[in-house]
């Protein structure tokens, strides 16, 4: 089997628990916010060099399917950091807590804790799409 | 009970790729899949391959995938699989040799990488033992318990992507001397895991504490060796 066949099968077949899970999240958001920024710095420089193609760039960002994949960019950046807060002090402050029972319990808190975080951006960007795109008033109109 | 084995099969001398067999077996709930896998070879297909030499989770042999996770068959019990639905895999990430028996070689190899022996070439205070309190015995007791199946290193995602991971199963060894106070090669051991290949490719699935037979906390152990390689201190 080649590499690559090797890692896809034991990303996606391999049953593991929690960790793996986190694991694959982990990556995920994070390969998600390094697509993102690459575009956003081409945009952000288009004030600088194409100034006209800067303003298509903000009416881009202002579409339905861009305002969704930024509603899913603000939670890959929220679950990517409290995770990776988590790994980062079990790992560099307690390595005692990387038992079984730790582990599953704080990857639950992890999503959590993410989640939490995410869900009033979240409905404020719904909103605001639906508001600004469709004309419907959801609260605050 | 009636269980359904699916089984991995692999002959290089005449598959060009490999298929899976389904074997129907009366088995008992509390037969291990050891068993089951014995009773194939034994009275309906001679052919099938498999390692396993104690059958009781010492010698560390017939570690492979049962259902889609990494266990010793001869430690699983077809009443703990929750399912009569059962397909046997090899071990990822190491070549097949044939159906599911790996070649343990590149395994080994990283295993050997680790100095994993005792060093010490200065003579013992009494010219016969080394002495140890029974608290410094008990800083490295959980990593002795290694019986190197590989079913860590092969549950890692971080070594399906690239061999040349040194794996959890080598840095356990690794930590078995290094926290050992009879031990002098510690700082030689610290900087062959300090390396991009060495413990730095651990990203903490902890699929490899989550199949180690021996209840090893192997994501600790290795969090243990990165702390040491940071602070300079083996505590
Ligand atoms: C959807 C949410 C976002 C919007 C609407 C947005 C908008 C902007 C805007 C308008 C600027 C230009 C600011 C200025 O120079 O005056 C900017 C700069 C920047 N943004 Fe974002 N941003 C977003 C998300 C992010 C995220 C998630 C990251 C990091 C991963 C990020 C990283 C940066 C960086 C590094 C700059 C500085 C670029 C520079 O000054 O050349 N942004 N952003
Ligand atoms: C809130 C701030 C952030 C924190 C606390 C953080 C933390 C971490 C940690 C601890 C890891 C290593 C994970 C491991 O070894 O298991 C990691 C990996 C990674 N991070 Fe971040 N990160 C942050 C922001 C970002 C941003 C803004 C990006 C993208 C531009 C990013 C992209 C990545 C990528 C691609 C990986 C590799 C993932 C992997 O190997 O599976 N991170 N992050
Ligand atoms: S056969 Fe020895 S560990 Fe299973």
């Amino acid at each position: 089997m080649s590499t690559l066949k090797t890692t896809l099968t034991g990303y996606a077949g391999y049953r593991g628990r929690e960790g793996h899970w986190a694991f694959l999240l982990h990556r995920i958001t994070g390969l998600g916010v390094v697509l993102f920024l690459t575009i956003h710095i081409v945009d952000i420089a288009f004030v600088y060099f194409q100034p006209a193609l800067f303003l298509d760039a903000l009416a881009l960002y202002q579409t339905t399917l861009f305002g969704i994949g930024e509603i899913a960019l603000i939670f890959c950046v929220f679950f990517h950091g409290v995770n990776g807060l988590r790994i980062a002090y079990f790992d560099m402050f307690k390595p005692g807590l990387w038992s079984i029972e730790m582990q599953r319990k704080t990857t639950r808190t992890t999503l959590i804790i993410a989640i939490i975080l995410w869900l009033p951006a979240a409905v404020w960007m719904v909103r605001n799409i639906l508001l600004h795109n469709y004309g419907i008033v959801l609260f605050g109109g | 009970m009636e269980v359904r084995m699916r089984i991995f099969r692999f002959n290089p001398e005449k598959d060009r790729k490999p298929h899976y067999d389904v074997f129907t077996v009366e088995a008992q709930p509390t037969d291990r899949v050891l068993d089951v896998l014995e009773w194939i070879r034994g009275d309906v297909d001679g052919t099938l391959a498999f390692r396993r030499s104690c059958a009781h989770g010492v010698c560390g042999s017939d570690a492979m995938r049962i259902n889609g996770r990494n266990y010793l068959a001869c430690k699983v019990l077809l009443r703990d699989l929750g399912t009569t639905e059962i397909t046997v895999e090899p071990l990822l990430g190491l070549p097949v040799i044939k159906d599911l028996i790996v070649d343990m070689g590149p395994f080994f190899e990283h295993y050997k990488t680790v100095m994993p022996y005792l060093v010490n070439d200065e003579l013992p205070a009494d010219g016969k033992e080394r002495l140890q309190s029974p608290e410094q015995r008990e800083r490295f007791d959980d990593t002795t318990k290694c019986i190197l199946c590989a079913a860590c290193t092969t549950s890692c995602p971080s070594f399906w992507s690239n061999g040349q991971y040194v794996g959890p199963a080598a840095i356990v060894n690794a930590h078995r001397f290094i926290f050992d106070s009879r031990d002098q090669a510690a700082v030689e051991r610290l900087e062959i895991l300090n390396d991009q290949f060495g413990v730095w490719r651990c990203r903490t699935a902890f699929n490899c504490t989550e199949a180690c037979p021996r209840e090893i906390k192997i994501t600790q152990a290795i969090a243990e060796v990165k702390r040491a390689i940071q602070t300079g201190r083996v505590e």
